[in-house]
């Protein structure tokens, strides 16, 4: 079943004495960018990595540079990444210890946790109790009140569904919480499950309706009220644990440039908090994490409101897809620390000084996401072939990627291409680098959000630190700005084609060279004889 | 992209007859016969761009334009108030006709240049002097699209991340086609109906006259065109409203061969 090819390698490894890995083997759960990631510290770590794979993954990057692969099922999810069964059987069959499951798919499923716990291994995360106990957002809403630490306005019970006996009187909490308001779905993620509710009257029926997509989505019916604050900046917070229970915080990432949800620039540390809001907010952070028993890596989410203010959102018990731009910063290799938590080791004392100086960061980095959308037509899914790919390079810049020129991105999974991360001594320089990267990539093939990534990075109000979660919707015209593209484009074509002569042979007119002259030929279509017309129609392409 | 005008300005081709003289005010412009048409590929449709059509410069012939100090090398002023009346005629032919870095985009000339071309990246230049800005392009052939009609020419064009798909084709042959298409319609509508030749050769025959009535399918006239002799037949029932070539006479592709009414 599994293809192995460790041994030749095991024995070229120069494994220096003392330097045990944390594991002999271990399966990544994943696939693209994140399983490449995942994979290149398990080499950096002297540890065995296993791949699985769907069938459109095949020959996927991180299927090649794993030590082994195994193929796990058909290309949709449902049959392939997402099925618990088929990866811990892989895992038990490829002898490997551990299992880490990247971000997305399983990654905070319980069930895949505590399914991986039973089978006898290490889930590279957090334990499954503190997985389910974080996943319900009303138990994390109750845990952060219980330690003191400042919620979002609304209700930490679920709210009643379908029960009109109790209209009256959520109606009457929702007043006291205040309009406008959202209803969340307490196993939620991705604004599944979520409505936005203007005032009294439409609450009811946005409890049922957000009731009814969490009951298909998650499994579970239950929602909650939460006041909507806006505009908001969302700030999160990197933690590490240990086996004995210590929790510290490797600094703060603002991710607030996002649409619908999905975030799409993240950047480390978050401009414009003061040393002592930072040691604040990571304070907070530490003492919800401690309190739900989080090992392992996590990041606690919270939202600034205008006035400075931090409410906790919700804690994501998974490596984050912007955990890069941390390890940026802190130098720390948070994927490397997952794998020597999850072995049973203390926190690091590189991780400990890391965590000392995180209120106080030297260096900035800006992280990307280039992903095949459409950013001209509301950020439409653009799967295809990448054709060219050319990716930048150069100091202080680092591209996570699992696509290579020439390979395919297939509709079946997420969209993320690659992540363009840069670093450099403050926050103007690495936009700078920023904006020379994005100038140095090229793209061919299909449609990416390079173009809004270049848009945020030039853009005044970014510089300025002026983020919120309705900066996209505020400043991005995304049919505007192809229009202004596509007159580029087609003068570049137009000129080319001029300089190329594309018609030195005059319409009509056999070419020199072309057809011999002299030689009567029958017409072959008898076109021309049947109608002038009907030539001329078919003749000319439409 | 200041320096790209709107689209919608610009003159329409001939009503009817055979090709007037050239004009360089208003009505029907003389089109330079390398004129390129670009339009984005069909999958951008959504986009509702227009085509953009592109000409080398032209350049005035008499009287020199003195003030600008340039002799006959300056091409057409960007601004447009070049002298007034003067002939114009197509600019060297060649690569090196582009080399002023002006071209006419739907008729107003405008300062763009593609510099340092080398495999697929090139640079489009756009403007002059200190206001000119510079596009990093990928000019791609497109490897999985449909293989072109003939004549035409499709590129994948980067621009700033964007991907674009435009098809180039001779503005000529494009002018001809739509015309085709709308005569099409105008044959189905009733109504003046113009026909015109669709391949040059030589008139040898004609078997109607202005006044007669003819139906669909009728000979009309005889061209030969490579030793080969092609009936022309009546696309619909109507009246001959007027004959513009004569027999032994020779015709060019989009020459006016007669109007049905």
């Amino acid at each position: 079943m599994a293809t192995s090819r460790s041994e030749s390698r095991a024995s070229l490894r120069k494994d220096g004495p003392g330097r045990r890995p944390p594991f002999r083997r271990v399966l990544i759960a994943n696939r693209g960018e994140i399983a490449v990631r995942i994979i290149r510290a398990c080499r950096e770590l002297g540890i065995d990595a296993v791949a699985v794979y769907s069938d459109a993954d095949a020959s996927a990057s991180h299927v090649r540079l794993a030590d082994a692969a195994v193929r796990i099922g058909p290309a949709p999810p449902a049959e392939s990444y997402l099925r618990i069964d088929a990866i811990v059987e892989a895992a038990l069959a490829s002898g490997a210890q551990a299992v880490h499951p990247g971000y997305g798919f399983l990654a905070e499923r319980a069930a895949f946790a505590r399914a991986v716990e039973l089978a006898g291994l290490v889930f590279v995360g957090p334990p499954s109790t503190a997985i389910a106990a974080l996943g319900d957002k009303l138990q994390a809403r109750r845990t952060a009140r219980d330690v003191g630490v400042p919620v979002v306005p609304g209700t930490l019970e679920p709210a009643p569904v379908d029960r009109p006996d109790q209209v009256a009187e959520i109606i009457a909490e929702a007043e006291r919480i205040g309009f406008p308001m959202l209803v969340k779905a307490a196993a939620g993620g991705g604004g599944r499950g979520m409505r936005r509710v203007a005032g009294p009257a439409e609450l009811p029926a946005a409890l049922a309706a957000g009731s009814r997509e969490a009951a298909s989505a998650f499994g579970d019916g239950s929602v909650y009220l939460e006041r909507e604050i806006t505009p908001t900046r969302h700030i999160e917070v990197q933690l590490l644990g240990d086996v004995n229970g210590r929790v510290v915080a490797l600094g703060e990432r603002d991710c607030s440039l996002q649409r619908r949800h999905q975030k799409l620039v993240e950047e480390a540390p978050a401009p414009g908090l003061t040393t002592d809001e930072r040691r604040a907010l990571h304070d907070m952070a530490v003492r919800v994490a401690s309190a739900a028993g989080l090992r392992n890596a996590a990041t606690a989410e919270f939202l600034r409101s205008p006035d400075g203010a931090f409410y906790f959102l919700e804690v994501n018990t998974r490596l984050q897809v912007e955990h890069g731009v941390t390890e940026l910063v802190t130098g720390i290799d948070i994927v490397c620390e997952q794998l020597r938590l999850a072995a049973g080791e203390p926190l690091a004392p590189a991780v400990l000084a890391a965590a000392e100086r995180a209120a106080e960061p030297a260096g900035h980095a800006i992280e990307v996401r280039l992903s095949a959308e459409d950013p001209g037509r509301d950020f439409a899914p653009t799967p295809g072939r990448a054709t060219r790919w050319r990716m930048p390079a150069g100091p202080g810049v680092r591209v996570d990627t699992g696509l290579e020129e020439g390979e395919r991105v297939p509709p079946e999974y997420d969209n993320l291409v690659a992540k363009l991360m840069v670093h450099a001594g403050g926050r103007d320089a690495a936009i700078d680098r920023l904006i020379r990267s994005l100038d140095e990539t090229e793209i061919a093939g299909i449609q990416t959000t390079l173009p809004f990534h270049r848009f945020v990075a030039g853009h005044p109000s970014f510089r300025a630190g002026r983020l919120s979660t309705d900066w996209v919707g505020e400043h991005w015209d995304g049919a505007a700005e192809f229009r202004g593209a596509a007159r580029a484009a087609q003068l570049a074509g137009g000129l080319e084609a001029l300089e190329d002569g594309i018609h030195d042979r005059p319409i009509g007119r056999p070419a020199a060279g072309g057809p011999a002259v002299g030689r009567a030929v029958p017409n072959p279509d008898g076109r021309w004889s049947r109608s002038g017309r009907e030539a001329v129609v078919d003749r000319w392409p439409r | 992209m200041a320096a790209l005008k709107g689209p919608g300005d610009r003159p329409g081709p001939p009503p009817t007859g055979p090709e007037p003289a050239p004009t360089s005010a208003g009505g029907y412009r003389a089109m330079d016969p390398r004129a390129v048409r670009a339009t984005l590929g069909p999958p951008f449709a959504h986009a509702a761009v227009d085509p953009l059509v592109l000409e080398p410069p032209t350049i005035p012939l008499a009287p020199a334009p003195r003030a600008a100090g340039l002799g006959n090398l300056g091409g057409v002023s960007p601004s447009g108030d070049g002298p007034a009346g003067s002939v114009l005629r197509p600019a060297s032919t060649g690569r090196g006709a582009l080399e002023s870095g002006i071209v006419l985009v739907d008729g107003e000339p405008v300062h763009a240049r593609l510099v340092g071309r080398a495999g697929v990246r090139a640079t489009l230049e756009i403007g002059q002097g200190d206001a000119i800005e510079r596009h990093a392009v990928l000019l791609v052939e497109p490897p999985d699209a449909p293989a072109a009609p003939d004549g035409v020419r499709r590129r994948e064009v980067v621009v700033g991340g964007w991907r674009v798909e435009v098809e180039l084709e001779s503005e000529r042959r494009a002018a001809l086609r739509e015309r085709a298409s709308q005569g099409r319609q105008a044959a189905v509508r009733g109504g003046p109906f113009e026909v015109r030749a669709i391949i040059p050769g030589r008139v040898v025959s004609l078997s109607i006259v202005a006044g007669d009535d003819v139906v669909a399918g009728q000979q009309l006239l005889v061209v030969e065109a490579m030793k080969m002799q092609n009936e022309l037949r009546a696309p619909r029932d109507g009246h001959i409203d007027r004959v513009a070539v004569r027999a032994g006479e020779t015709i060019e592709v989009g020459d006016l061969l007669l109007v049905i009414t």
